[in-house]
């Protein structure tokens, strides 16, 4: 589907998150992991980024360090920034799409510091920035669902067993668009009666007990009923755009009772419900057949396009992530060795790992024989010394290899993070043409 | 399997009444002629062979026949519904106190994972398990009632108890449909002690298999997918994890009872409980067989009945995760 | 067959290594259990009291002419801890709480000891049995054990002993007569989970017999279970043990925690709390000492079972 050249304006779209020298550490009985090492990247605002690397070099860290989802133990230290830019619905079109806001319904924030005008808190941009890693609790609770959404690897997993399809996907409702419910439900929410004070409370999930059952009797039932209707239509108007066939059938279903595809068109919907800004998929065909892969992330495809969402596609499956993503980052051990256009990057690797990568893609065409497997296993990360994560299994490794972090720097359209294209102030520099071995 | 079970226990208990004293005793109500107890022997066949006698053993007691209780001078079935009422309010108010206290605890401490709560916690869990509760009613006894004199003693003060009318024989429901403050008042202040005493055990077990179902829980995937959903941590934990984790706290709710129905034996006596436990236990000092038979009867059959019901109930409710997980 | 005690067949090298093999495993089991505090805790506990026990004689001078009934000093009735002579006091009936308090755990260890010796024997035979016969006599005898179990512990024991007439003798029957059956149950799982390994079937197709196989594959696996539970229960039992002589079951005067409790009971309207509440202390560390000490080594063996 995307094989044709990535075209120009997306390349130079405006940033929706940039991640600035991500570091997570982890304590475990054998010392502290440093799991993410130094990540940098940036996500455009529409695009699909592809995060693609082995089990355990950090790629689903980095993604949760979005949310803050890291389990804080054993985690234990959180250093660099995730900058976000948040959009908010465009109120010309309501968020249908138009002119005004490039059809994708949304508009850039504008920075409450400077009004629009450039200051420091938004970097000169204008627009709203937010530090993603130290924004305050509250603030976050805001972003998530609604600005940012992720999706999970195994659905079934991730969708609680004990509650209907229905109530789970409305929750997200109920959190970020209590003021739309209680509209629909035909309640004034800017009223200030102490009644309307409790229905607002009940759409926003905050009621305790006693206002729950305030809420049963008569005369505020069927203001509470109502709510409940008004977030069953949003469920299902959500469900309808995933193409789940029969949406308020499924929403009386226990997770269990769906199939593995059915289950991550209900996170997909649930995730997208809020029009969020940025879309986080954690390998989210990783748990499924190969024919149901093919469906899903078509449907993710089309809903990126008609959303405009920026996407992030974290995969260990190479040739999937071409298909997906307009540019895409490798990561190794905990750094980023490569960035650049998908397709640039698949046609012409530059680092030795993307190399050794593509190269281990088993072909239709390749002959039987070997599979061409990178030879060694994945360095421990602890307490490492600096030198290049690689260089233990590099074919091309030289001594400053061993010695020295090669830095992420940026060469035609990309960035590469290798002494063999940046090479180092002194010492020998590797180069691709090593005859032996 | 139930009914093999009740009738095999019916069996020892069978055992029990024919060791120890002759087999008529149990029925002898005073002082008999030798044509009254003949008229029993016969009865009961007592002359013929010893599978014989169980049959008619068993067919009196599915008449009603439990014997004559030495203790309480009177026929076992007489006395029986009276103290069975004054047992079963202890006993739930023990049981309410101990999934209350125990999920509660257990969820404040499975949330807050090796912090100082979940350490008290743990420290109360494992005295629970190992407490005997002879001692610990003694303690509470000494400290609440000798030196505090917060709570009274025994079920009930005589006089408040005798002005209302007792229909269903709990004192707490009299209470409230007699309309008297006073007397529910004096029913609620008799029970707590006893019930946090009783209760404290149940309460260790329901606490320490919470916390860590909910550890367990908090540690799966839908948890933060809730989170990223943008819910409030208390959301994600009341509706998200600890429902989960309520299950298999649900099977050692069903284990504690049997924790309760012995410690109320123990608890009658300390706290002078006019129920079946201080009955029992007067009953096994003064050899009134009568009463030990019907008392070992009726715990074990409560007792497999409730182990019944909670096998239903787990797996009513695991009918709908079995197939998720 | 030598009759050497570490059983060592006449094969040679092989086994006398497998032999080492357990015993370092032993080893790094001990330490791994020693090195929880809570375990530790436990363990120092219950040694403090056996030795006590043991040295029981030594440390109080034993009553005669039956040292196991407490000392009645009639000159100091009822008096506080700390009055001379009585360290701990003296109950309504003048018995010494210090005496009773220590000869007390001499008491309780020969009921655990007893008790538990007889369960697990019985037990793990009945259990054994079962297990290997299969059939008619596997589901008679757990229909038995199902039975048992459908009676609670501490109600049947009261009424065996009741039964059997009140004395410390009887108590002792009464709780081997209640606690085998969960011995039978674990062993008889053991036993049909080997049966269903496969080297089992090549065993007996070169003709080795069921008591080899036994000995050799059934038996170790077993161990574990059985000594968490039999540890558990050395403290269980004397927890209902002491329950069944507070409540009377045991001779009067008998130089017995739960004795000790039911004769400090008349006091404490009086504000006389020493009597009980010493001895009723010493169950409960007794109980506590040996379930820490039961826990350790089944979160040891079995890390998953975090539950209980």
């Amino acid at each position: 589907m995307t094989t044709a050249p990535i075209e120009a304006p997306k390349t130079t779209a405006p940033v929706v998150a940039s991640v600035r020298d991500l570091r997570v550490h982890f304590k475990t009985k054998a010392g502290i992991v440093q799991a993410v090492d130094g990540v940098d990247f940036d996500v455009r605002d529409g695009e699909t980024l592809g995060l693609v690397g082995e089990t355990g070099c950090g790629k689903s860290v980095t993604a949760r360090s979005f949310l803050r989802l890291v389990p804080m133990p054993p985690g234990i230290a959180v250093s660099g920034s995730i900058m976000f830019r948040p959009r908010m619905r465009c109120s010309s079109c309501d968020g249908a799409g138009c002119s005004i806001c490039g059809n994708t319904g949304r508009v850039v924030s504008i920075c409450p510091a400077c009004s629009g005008a450039g200051c420091d808190t938004c970097e000169q941009t204008g627009a709203e920035t937010v530090d993603l890693l130290t924004v305050p609790e509250r603030e976050l609770r805001a972003i998530r669902g609604n600005r940012i959404a992720m999706i999970f690897q195994d659905p079934g997993k991730a969708l609680n067993p004990a509650l209907t399809i229905g109530k789970q996907v409305a929750e997200v409702f109920y959190a970020h668009r209590s003021d739309e419910l209680l509209t629909s439900a035909g309640i004034d929410p800017a009223s200030e009666s102490l009644q309307n004070y409790v229905l607002r409370r009940r759409a926003s999930q905050e009621s305790r007990t006693p206002e729950n059952l305030v809420l049963s009797l008569p005369p505020l039932r069927t203001r509470r009923n109502a709510i409940s209707a008004a977030a069953d239509a949003m469920v299902a108007a959500a469900l309808n755009e995933t193409q789940i066939p029969n949406p308020r059938a499924v929403m009386d279903r226990y997770p269990h009772e769906l199939s593995g595809g059915m289950k991550q068109r209900v996170m997909i919907a649930q995730a997208l419900a809020c029009d969020p800004d940025l879309l986080i998929a954690d390998e989210p065909t990783t748990a499924l057949d190969v024919t149901v892969q093919a469906r899903i992330i078509e449907l993710i495809n089309e809903l990126q396009e008609r959303h405009k969402t920026a996407v992030v596609y974290i995969s260990h499956d190479l040739s999937l992530v071409r298909k997906v993503a307009d540019r895409t980052a490798v990561m190794y051990a905990g750094r980023i060795v490569e960035v650049g256009e998908s397709d640039q990057i698949f046609h012409d690797p530059e680092h030795p790992y993307t190399r050794g990568l593509i190269d281990a893609i088993p072909g239709a065409s390749h002959e039987r024989g070997r599979l061409a497997a990178i030879e060694g296993t994945v360095p421990e990360l602890i307490d490492p010394e600096p030198s290049c994560r690689f260089s233990g299994r590099c074919a091309y490794a030289e001594q400053v290899c061993r010695s020295e972090d090669p830095q992420l720097e940026p060469i035609d359209h990309r960035q590469v993070a290798c002494f063999i294209h940046h090479p180092p102030d002194h010492g020998v520099a590797p180069t691709f043409a090593r005859t032996e071995q | 399997m139930l009914p093999f079970l009740i009738i095999g226990v019916s069996i020892i208990v069978f055992g029990l009444t024919r060791i120890g004293g002759s087999p008529v005793a149990i029925y002898l109500s005073h002082e008999m002629s030798s044509e009254e107890v003949a008229e029993i022997e016969a009865r009961y066949h007592l002359d013929e062979p010893v599978p014989v006698q169980y049959a008619y053993w068993a067919r009196g007691l599915l008449q009603g026949d439990l014997g004559w209780s030495g203790v309480a001078a009177a026929p076992v079935t007489e006395v029986f519904p009276d103290k069975l009422a004054a047992t079963m309010e202890l006993a739930v108010a023990s049981a309410i106190v101990a999934v209350s206290l125990g999920i509660g605890l257990g969820t404040y401490a499975g949330a807050r994972r090796n912090k100082l709560p979940d350490h008290l916690t743990r420290i109360v869990s494992i005295s629970g398990a190992a407490m005997p509760l002879f001692w610990f009613a003694i303690v509470m006894l000494i400290v609440f009632w000798v030196y505090l004199g917060w709570f009274p003693i025994g079920r009930s003060t005589p006089e408040v108890f005798a002005s209302i009318s007792h229909p269903t024989g709990l004192y707490t429901v009299d209470a409230l449909v007699s309309g008297s403050f006073t007397a529910f008042r004096d029913a609620i202040w008799h029970l707590v002690l006893p019930a946090l005493t009783l209760g404290y055990g149940a309460t260790a077990i329901i606490a320490r298999m919470m916390r860590s179902s909910l550890v367990e829980e908090l540690q799966e995937e839908y948890v933060d997918a809730a989170r990223a959903k943008g819910l409030a941590e208390r959301l994600v934990l009341r509706r998200h994890a600890r429902r989960n984790a309520l299950m298999p706290t649900v099977t050692v709710i069903g284990l504690s009872f049997g924790f309760l129905l012995q410690g109320t034996i123990v608890a009658e006596i300390i706290f002078r409980w006019p129920g079946l436990g201080r009955w029992m236990a007067d009953s096994v000092l003064r050899g009134d067989r009568a009463t030990i038979m019907a008392y070992v009867l009726f715990t074990s059959v409560l007792f497999l009945i409730v182990n019944l019901v909670v096998d239903v109930v787990y797996a009513y409710l695991d009918r709908r995760v079995v197939l998720g997980s | 067959m030598s009759a050497t005690s570490a059983s060592q067949p006449a094969v040679g090298a092989a086994n006398e290594s497998a032999l080492r093999v357990r015993i370092r495993r032993m080893r790094e089991l001990a330490a791994n259990v020693l090195a929880n505090p809570t375990t530790l805790a436990g363990l120092v506990v219950i040694v403090g009291m056996v030795g006590m026990a043991l040295l029981a004689p030594w440390i109080v001078e034993p009553n005669s002419p039956n040292a196991s009934q407490m000392p009645r000093d009639w000159g100091a009735i009822a008096v506080p801890p700390g009055s001379p002579g009585h360290l701990l006091g003296t109950t309504n009936t003048g018995g010494d709480v210090l005496y009773g308090v220590i000869w007390g755990a001499r008491t309780s260890l020969r009921l655990s000891l007893i008790v538990v010796t007889i369960t697990v024997a019985v037990g793990v035979a009945v259990g054994s049995l079962a297990g290997f016969r299969g059939g008619r006599v596997d589901e008679v005898l757990m229909r038995i054990v199902d039975v048992f179990l459908s009676i609670p512990e501490l109600i049947f024991a009261l009424a065996i002993a009741a039964v059997l007439g009140p004395s410390f003798r009887n108590i002792i029957l009464a709780l081997a007569i209640v606690f085998w059956v969960k011995y039978a149950r674990i062993m008889r799982a053991q036993v049909m989970h080997v049966k269903q390994n496969e080297y089992v079937d090549a065993a007996r197709v070169i003709g080795d017999s069921n008591w080899n196989i036994y000995r050799r594959d059934v038996l170790p696996n077993s161990i574990t279970p059985v000594v968490v539970q039999a540890t558990l229960d050395m403290g269980n039992i004397v927890l209902v043990g002491a329950t069944l002589s507070f409540i009377g079951l045991a001779e009067a005067g008998l130089a017995e925690w739960g004795v000790l409790v039911s004769e400090g009971q008349s006091g404490i309207s009086g504000g006389r709390w020493w009597a009980s509440t010493f001895p009723g202390l010493m169950v409960f560390l007794w109980a506590l000492a040996f379930n820490l000490l039961g826990d350790g080594i089944r979160d040891v063996l079995d890390p998953k079972t975090e539950t209980r």
